[in-house]
């Protein structure tokens, strides 16, 4: 009899504190990891606070400000990848665009071009796609790949034995000497995670 | 696409990056860049090391306590695609004047939605405001082929972005996608044969410097108070 565990096993939080900013927002977007928000919240809070006062010189306006940005990166954390460019450059552009808006809705301003539209999340993507195309196929395994780098290793090994050794559940959960429950939940975070960024990147 | 040969400066692309810009001069900013892989490689760049100097930079406020903040965030939902932001779909992203065609970078297409009114305004000139924020007038300006605009200075910035022909005046020639500053006191007659659609921003009024066509200064004054007077 094997249990399933439903969600990443519980990091401690020391594990937590010594992870990339990178590795927070993705464990925020694929499995709403609440200790790497946390930990996101409490490394980031502060400096939106510091560019809401740059920007807008008002206190409340920069409280509403980290607010709404850690609400954005609350969110759309499912939309980051690794291709996005940093965590840092990924939640600065956020900020100052939650601060833009901001200051036009204050403003007053008609409601005609927002933030987004001036600044698109897509651009550096959509380029680095259409320059690259040798066709489908290639660009499909290409892409495979790149995001099979970016899964934590001990997901990479399960892929690995599952999908390019072709062994079953149970030799490869022998092979890893792990449980078959926590082989079986590795698979399943890796092909959502995979998921995701495939949704993303299309 | 075509390549610009006049790129705005790294100063102003800097203060692009950092949102220190008013929503006209940004909108010109983002259509460049649309057109010009040079400066959108350039504003990738600068948005790191903005991004590198913001986390390291002392902070100087005393920050308020936020320990509720974080829980309450962690009740909303999260979400998979980009919302908001331009769908290429629903905009028309084409213009047609007298018998050419333009094609707007996505951010003139959305800013252009609610429709343009043209109005002619000198010899073989039309002009469409845009409504886009109240520091500067924002407009497109199409000089029809074999037009030219009178002399004139400008008592503020203007900065222009070509989108479609081009034109000349007594500093060199300007083809698509280039990006044009002139200062305060600048004077310049722009001229062309193949006719040109532009993106204009202006941060005052324009004044005409030779004959009759100094008659429009008020009217350019007014015009400018009228586009830039807060509304409510």
């Amino acid at each position: 009899m094997t249990v399933i565990r439903p969600s990443v096993p519980s990091e401690s939080a020391a594990v937590i504190e010594g992870l990339s900013d990178e590795q927070l927002l993705v464990a925020v977007g694929v499995s709403q990891d609440r200790q790497a928000f946390n930990t996101l919240f409490q490394r980031f809070s502060k400096r939106i606070f510091a560019m809401g006062m740059k920007l807008t010189r008002n206190e409340q306006l920069s409280q509403d400000l980290v607010q709404e940005a850690m609400m954005t990166v609350w969110t759309k954390s499912p939309l980051y990848n690794l291709d996005r460019g940093t965590a840092q450059s990924w939640i600065f552009t956020l900020a100052r665009n939650r601060c833009f808006d901001m200051l036009r809705k204050k403003k007053r301003q008609p409601q005609t071009v927002s933030a987004d539209d001036i600044w698109p999340q897509d651009a550096g993507v959509d380029m680095a796609l259409t320059h690259e195309a040798e066709g489908p196929q290639a660009v499909e395994v290409e892409q495979i790949e790149r995001l099979y780098a970016q899964l934590p290793p001990a997901q990479q090994h399960v892929i690995e034995q599952i999908y390019i050794l072709d062994r079953t559940h149970e030799e490869a959960a022998a092979e890893l000497a792990i449980p078959l429950g926590t082989l079986k939940s590795r698979l399943r975070l890796a092909m959502a995670k995979l998921r995701s960024l495939i949704g993303v990147e299309q | 696409m075509t390549s610009a040969n006049y790129h705005p400066s790294d100063r102003v692309l800097r203060e692009y990056v950092q949102g220190q810009l008013s929503t006209g001069m940004c909108v010109a900013l983002s259509a460049h860049i649309e057109l010009c892989s040079n400066c959108a490689e350039q504003c990738g760049e600068l948005e790191s090391q903005e991004a590198a100097a913001w986390l390291h930079a002392d902070t100087e406020h005393a920050t308020p306590d936020f320990a509720e903040m974080a829980n309450t965030i962690m009740e909303l939902p999260q979400q998979t695609d980009w919302d908001g932001a331009i769908s290429d779909e629903s905009l028309a992203s084409e213009i047609q004047l007298t018998d050419q065609n333009f094609s707007l970078p996505r951010v003139l297409a959305k800013a252009a939605s609610n429709g343009l009114v043209w109005k002619k305004i000198a010899g073989g000139i039309s002009q469409a405001s845009l409504a886009i924020d109240h520091e500067t007038q924002c407009e497109f300006l199409y000089m029809a082929p074999g037009s030219k605009v009178p002399v004139h200075h400008h008592q503020g910035t203007e900065v222009t972005l070509i989108i479609g022909g081009g034109f000349e005046d007594e500093f060199g020639r300007y083809g698509p996608s280039d990006f044009l500053v002139r200062a305060k006191h600048d004077h310049h007659q722009p001229s062309t044969e193949e006719g040109c659609l532009c993106f204009a921003v202006l941060d005052a009024p324009l004044t005409f410097t030779q004959g009759l066509a100094r008659l429009l200064n008020p009217i350019n004054r007014y015009r400018f108070y009228r586009a830039t007077s807060h509304r409510r």
